[in-house]
C-alpha cells in the first residue's frame, strides 16, 4: 500500500521526467541524427528503416572532406555514387576548408570589433549624463525592428558600389550592424547595474572616461563582455542569407553556403553534407562549453542586481 | 590643502532646480558639514565640488584657480561614499593603491603609503582581502585609507556613516575628527545626522531646498538660528513651537493664558511664533513659574528624563533633571530666561530679534 502522499510524488517526478525525456529528444534529436548520419554512407542513410545509430560507423566522410582538394570533381566522378564508398565528392567540396577559415576570420573579426564598438557606446549611454542620451538608445534599437530580408537588396547595391562585393569586409561589416545594437542594449543594462558610485569612486580616484571602462566596468562586466562576444562570434558564424547575397566564392563565402551548395541538382550526399555539419557546429559547442557560467549569468543580466 | 569657493552655482535638473545661486567659501583645512533633508541639494553640491557634475551656472575655485571646468580625476580631490564604493574585484591594498598605481607613483612608494595609512586605519590585517569579506566598519575604513593615502587636496564625504550601526557611528566619527587632526585637509562632508553635523564640524550649512539656510558654527546655529526650519532641524528632542502674538506693551509674547517675558522688544500685536529648546527650562520649584502646565507623559532616558506638558491647548517637551520627581497628571511650573528664547515672524519664518533700549 503506497501513501498518497508518496504517489502524488513518485506521479510528478513521472511526469516531470516524462517532459524533460520529451524536450531534450526535441532539442538534442537533430543533432544525434546529426552526428549518427555524418558516419554513415549514403545507403545506410536512406535506408529503411532507419538506422538510428551507425551500423558500420565510418569516418570516410570526413576524411572525404579533408582530402578533398586532391580530387577533380567532374560530371561522371559525381556519378559513381556513393561518397562513403567510392570516395564521391559534391562540386565545391574542396572549398569546405578555405570556407571553415573564412568563417573562422570574419566571426572573430565580428566578436572583436563588436566589443569595442558596443562596450564604448553603451558605456557612454549608460554612465556618462549628455542630451539626446534616449534618443541615442531608442535610433540603436528601432535598426533592429527593420526585417534583415528587407534590407538585402539595398545592401548588396551598396556594398557593389563600394567594390566590396564578395569580400569579408563585407561581410563584416554587415554583421556589425546586426550584432551591436543588441549588444549595446545587453551591455548597458549591465552596466546600467554597476553602482553609480562605484563610478564616482573612479573618477575622483583619478580615472579618466577609458581608465574607468578599463579598470572598473570591464572587469565587472565580464559575464556580459564574453556573453557579447560569443553572441556575435555565433551571430557571425551561423548566418545565411547576407553571406549567400554578398559573396560569390571561395574568397570570402562562408561555411553556411558552401555547405548548402552541396545540395545539388542530380544527387544529394546526405552522409558529405552531414559530416560538414558536424564540422560546422564543433566551434560553437567547444565555445558554449568554455564559457557556459558567463553566457548564463550574462543574459541574465540586469534581470537581478546583484 | 586648498581653500573653495563656490560662486553663484545653480543646477538645473530638467525643469528641477537642485540648487538655486549658491554662494558658499570654506577655509582652507576647515571641517566643513553640509545639512539638510534628502533633496535639500547637499550630495549636488558635493559633486559639483568634485566635477562629477557641471553646474548649470556658477564657478568653482580651489585657492586661486578655476576648476569650473577640470574634470575630476585631475582635481586632486578624494570622496568616500556612504556605500562605501569598494572595488569589488580587488583586494584591500588594491582599492587603496588604486588612486595611487594610476598616477604612476612607483610601486615601492605605492607600498610605502599603502601600509602607512592601513597602520593609521588599524586594517593591516585586512590588506589581502575582498570587500565582500569585510564587515560594514571594515570597508568603511578601507574607503577612508583609499582616501587618505592620495594626500589630496580636499577630502568630500557623502553621508560616510549612514550604513553603519549607532555605536559604530559613534566610533568613526572620533576616528574621522582625528584623522581630519592629522591630515590637515579641507573637509567638505555631507550627511543628514545633526548630531554628526554638530560633533564634526569647524561650521555648519544647513541646507533646503537647493537654498542655504545659514552657515555659521555649530554653538551659532544651535544657539541663534537663522529661521524656523534650522531651529527645528537642529536638536533632539525638536524644539517646541507656539503660534501666538507680541503682547501690548512688545515685551512679551502671548498666546492665550501664557505669557512669556522676551530679551528687548517687538512691535505690538505682531504675529510671531515662538521656540523654546527642550533644556532651555528649570523648575520652578514652588517659586514663581513663567509657565505652567500638566504633566502628561514622562521619558526617562537614564542621564535625564523628557516630560511632556500640556499647557493650555499646545503640548510642549522639555528636558529635565532625572532627580526631578514628576508622575503624569501632576502640575509642573517652569523657568524659562528671556534671553533663551526664540521668536520667528508667523509669515516669514526668519527669526525676530527684540529691539535694546
Amino acid at each position: 500500500m503506497i501513501a498518497p502522499r508518496l504517489r502524488r510524488r513518485l506521479g510528478r517526478g513521472l511526469l516531470l521526467g516524462f517532459f524533460s525525456v520529451l524536450l531534450v529528444a526535441y532539442v538534442a534529436g537533430p543533432v544525434a541524427w546529426l552526428v549518427s548520419s555524418s558516419l554513415q554512407t549514403d545507403a545506410q542513410i536512406t535506408a529503411i528503416p532507419p538506422n538510428w545509430l551507425p551500423p558500420e560507423p565510418t569516418l570516410a566522410n570526413f576524411e572525404a572532406i579533408f582530402g578533398a582538394k586532391s580530387e577533380v570533381v567532374t560530371y561522371e566522378t559525381r556519378r559513381q555514387g556513393d561518397p562513403a564508398t567510392t570516395r564521391f565528392l559534391p562540386s565545391g567540396a574542396e572549398n569546405l576548408l578555405p570556407s571553415l577559415a573564412n568563417s573562422f576570420s570574419v566571426g572573430l573579426w565580428v566578436a572583436l570589433l563588436n566589443l569595442v564598438l558596443s562596450v564604448t557606446a553603451a558605456y557612454a549611454i549608460a554612465v556618462i549624463p549628455f542630451r539626446g542620451r534616449r534618443g541615442a538608445l531608442y535610433a540603436i534599437l528601432v535598426t533592429r525592428v527593420i526585417p534583415d530580408i528587407a534590407l538585402i537588396v539595398p545592401l548588396f547595391l551598396l556594398v557593389r558600389a563600394l567594390g566590396l562585393v564578395n569580400t569579408q569586409t563585407a561581410l563584416v561589416t554587415t554583421y556589425l550592424a546586426v550584432t551591436i545594437p543588441f549588444t549595446i542594449f545587453i551591455l548597458i543594462s549591465y552596466f546600467e547595474s554597476i553602482p553609480a558610485d562605484l563610478y564616482r569612486a573612479a573618477r575622483v580616484d583619478g580615472c579618466s572616461h577609458v581608465a574607468a571602462l578599463r579598470h572598473v566596468y570591464l572587469p565587472l562586466a565580464l559575464p556580459a563582455v564574453i556573453a557579447s562576444l560569443m553572441f556575435a562570434f555565433l551571430t557571425s558564424w551561423n548566418e545565411f542569407i547576407f553571406a549567400l547575397i554578398l559573396t560569390q566564392n571561395v574568397a570570402a563565402q562562408t561555411l553556411p553556403i558552401v555547405i548548402s551548395g552541396f545540395v545539388m541538382d542530380f544527387t544529394t550526399s546526405f552522409s558529405f553534407v552531414n559530416a560538414a555539419g558536424v564540422i560546422a557546429i564543433v566551434p560553437p559547442v567547444v565555445l558554449a562549453m568554455l564559457f557556459e557560467r558567463y553566457i548564463v549569468s550574462g543574459l541574465t543580466a540586469g534581470a537581478v542586481k546583484g | 590643502m586648498a581653500r573653495i569657493r563656490l560662486a553663484g552655482i545653480a543646477k538645473r535638473f530638467g525643469a528641477v532646480a537642485a540648487l538655486e545661486k549658491l554662494d558658499l567659501e570654506i577655509a582652507d583645512r576647515e571641517f566643513m558639514v553640509l545639512l539638510g533633508p534628502s533633496g535639500c541639494g547637499k550630495t549636488t553640491t558635493l559633486n559639483i565640488v568634485a566635477g562629477l557634475e557641471e553646474p548649470s551656472e556658477g564657478q568653482v575655485f580651489f585657492d586661486a584657480d578655476d576648476v569650473t571646468e577640470v574634470p575630476p580625476h585631475r582635481r586632486e580631490v578624494a570622496m568616500v561614499f556612504q556605500s562605501y564604493a569598494l572595488y569589488p574585484q580587488k583586494s584591500v591594498f588594491e582599492n587603496i593603491a588604486f588612486g595611487l598605481r594610476l598616477r604612476g607613483m612607483p610601486s615601492d612608494e605605492i607600498a610605502r603609503r599603502v601600509r602607512g595609512a592601513a597602520e593609521q586605519l588599524e586594517i593591516t590585517h585586512l590588506l589581502e582581502r575582498r570587500p565582500s569579506q569585510l564587515s560594514g566598519g571594515q570597508r568603511q575604513r578601507v574607503a577612508l585609507g583609499r582616501a587618505i593615502v592620495r594626500q589630496p587636496r580636499v577630502f568630500l564625504m557623502d553621508e560616510p556613516l549612514s550604513n553603519l550601526d549607532a555605536a559604530l557611528r559613534v566610533s568613526m566619527r572620533t576616528l574621522i575628527k582625528k584623522l581630519h587632526r592629522q591630515v590637515e585637509t579641507t573637509v567638505v562632508y555631507v550627511t543628514h545626522d545633526q548630531a554628526e553635523a554638530m560633533t564634526l564640524a569647524d561650521r555648519i550649512t544647513v541646507m533646503r531646498g537647493g537654498v542655504v539656510q545659514q552657515i555659521d558654527t555649530p554653538a551659532g546655529i544651535y544657539d541663534r538660528p537663522r529661521n524656523r526650519f534650522v531651529a527645528g532641524f537642529l536638536g533632539a528632542p525638536q524644539m517646541n513651537f507656539l503660534a501666538g502674538e507680541i503682547g501690548p506693551g512688545g515685551g512679551d509674547f502671548r498666546r492665550g493664558d501664557l505669557s512669556l517675558a522676551i530679551a528687548g522688544t517687538l512691535q505690538p500685536g505682531r504675529k510671531a511664533i515662538l521656540g523654546i529648546r527642550p533644556e532651555d527650562c528649570a523648575p520652578a520649584e514652588g517659586g514663581p513659574a513663567d509657565i505652567e502646565g500638566r504633566v502628561t507623559l514622562v521619558s526617562p532616558l537614564g542621564s535625564e528624563q523628557h516630560v511632556n506638558l500640556a499647557v493650555g491647548d499646545a503640548e510642549l517637551v522639555f528636558r529635565l533633571d532625572k532627580g526631578l520627581r514628576v508622575a503624569p497628571g501632576d502640575a509642573l511650573g517652569l523657568r524659562i530666561q528671556p534671553e533663551r528664547l526664540h521668536l520667528f515672524d508667523a509669515q516669514s519664518e526668519e527669526r525676530l530679534e527684540g529691539a535694546r533700549p
